[in-house]
């Protein structure tokens, strides 16, 4: 880098007042933003704030004066100007076209053209764009935040609320198309799928889920690991539980609209061993239960 | 980015009673709905300049309004230029 005493234009005897009326001078001049069309203006500009910066500080000054630092490092960091923003497709809600309006006025083909662009620019509000996200069911349920990559390779954090069901649409303000002039933009409208869940199925705000359990569990009863959407809890199987047999978590459901929670109930599923036990055989063979017919009395 | 009031504050590092004689001058106009003001990135860059212009170039409150109002009559041409260019075929898309 450069001898900030040279980039500012003074003398190493220059006082503070003379560096800092030196460095207006030159941001007058060089300032992006007061050259909007020009790229070079923001190299020469960083290299004028960087030597100011350096000698409006009297400590860092000292210190370079001493030799014990020097100029590198000294250049600003990249900054964003307010240039950037207001050339951006975003539309500048500040731009005036009152530098040209009495072009508009003439009867030729630019004239036209302009009013055209002016009609279409003035103040619209942005369109709604319509996405799809597909949730898992677990999340639909606790509530997430899952990222949707739109088409022209941004992305938007979707916050998806507790509770959501499928089909269910969310509106994110001002995530549309851009508007013109003060028009802002339109919103997104995103349709939400729930995914399927192998475990759990949803009937309003109560969730169900099918759980297998031993003979043993049936028969003697017993605490069992039951998942939740929100994770596992304990649930105690009563003793003599039965194949369709529900039982109820309070408050494991989805969250309900205006306060509170559903329920999760639990449909108990008896499972024998998958291969047959010579032991169980034997046992319920000579079982003095074994002659009941849960078939007696029911409708042939 | 979409902000609050608040949040723009905390953003910028503006004073509120700054940012209210700002509001006041029109030199941000955000928006407004519902009674409530929703900021962009571009009036924290903008709010960046009117810093700048006074307190690194020295401009005075009447030398911002004038240099706002000159640039964003340049950020109008420049914006019909680019629409033009578009139209005649030969800008970028």
């Amino acid at each position: 880098m450069k001898n900030p005493y040279e980039v500012l234009g003074v003398a190493q005897t220059a006082s503070a007042a003379e560096i800092q009326s030196a460095y207006r001078k030159l941001a007058k001049k060089l300032h992006p933003d007061l050259n909007p069309g020009d790229k070079a203006a923001e190299e020469k500009f960083k290299e004028v704030a960087g030597a100011y910066d350096l000698l409006s500080d009297a400590d860092k000054r000292k210190r370079f004066d001493a030799g014990e630092i020097d100029a590198s490092g000294a250049e600003r960091p990249q900054h964003h100007y307010y240039r950037d923003f207001a050339s951006s497709d975003q539309g500048n809600p500040y731009a005036d076209a009152s530098g040209f309006a009495d072009f508009m006025d003439e009867d030729d083909a630019l004239a036209e053209f302009l009013r055209r662009s002016q009609r279409t620019r003035a103040n619209r509000r942005g369109q709604d764009l319509h996405y799809h996200l597909a949730v898992d069911f677990v999340d639909s349920i606790t509530g997430a935040t899952q990222r949707l990559n739109l088409p022209d390779g941004s992305t938007i954090d979707v916050k998806i609320p507790p509770g959501l069901v499928d089909g269910q649409t969310l509106r994110l303000k001002g995530k549309g198309a851009p508007g013109t002039g003060k028009g802002g933009p339109g919103d997104a409208l995103i349709e939400i799928e729930v995914r399927p869940d192998r475990r759990f199925t949803r009937e309003g705000d109560d969730i169900t889920l099918e759980l297998p359990i031993s003979l043993t569990e049936a028969v003697l009863g017993g605490p069992v690991r039951v998942p939740t959407p929100t994770g596992d809890v304990t649930m105690s199987v009563p003793k003599g539980s039965n194949t369709g047999t529900k039982l109820r978590l309070r408050g494991k459901g989805a969250p309900r609209r205006g306060g509170g929670q559903g329920d999760q109930f639990v449909r108990l599923k008896v499972v024998l061993p998958k291969t047959p036990d010579p032991e169980l055989e034997a046992f319920v063979s000579t079982w003095k239960g074994k002659d009941y017919n849960p078939r007696e009395g029911a409708a042939s | 980015m979409r902000m609050t009031k608040q949040e723009f504050l905390t953003s910028s590092g503006l004073q509120v009673q700054v940012l209210e004689f700002w509001l006041e001058q029109h030199w941000l106009i955000p928006e407004e709905s519902a009674g409530e003001l929703h900021f962009q990135d571009i009036d924290i860059a903008r709010a960046h300049l009117i810093r700048g212009l006074k307190d690194d170039l020295g401009a005075n409150d009447e030398g911002i309004d004038v240099i706002l109002h000159l640039m964003d009559q340049v950020h109008g041409l420049r914006r019909a230029l680019v629409e033009l260019r578009q139209q005649i075929g030969g800008g970028r898309g």
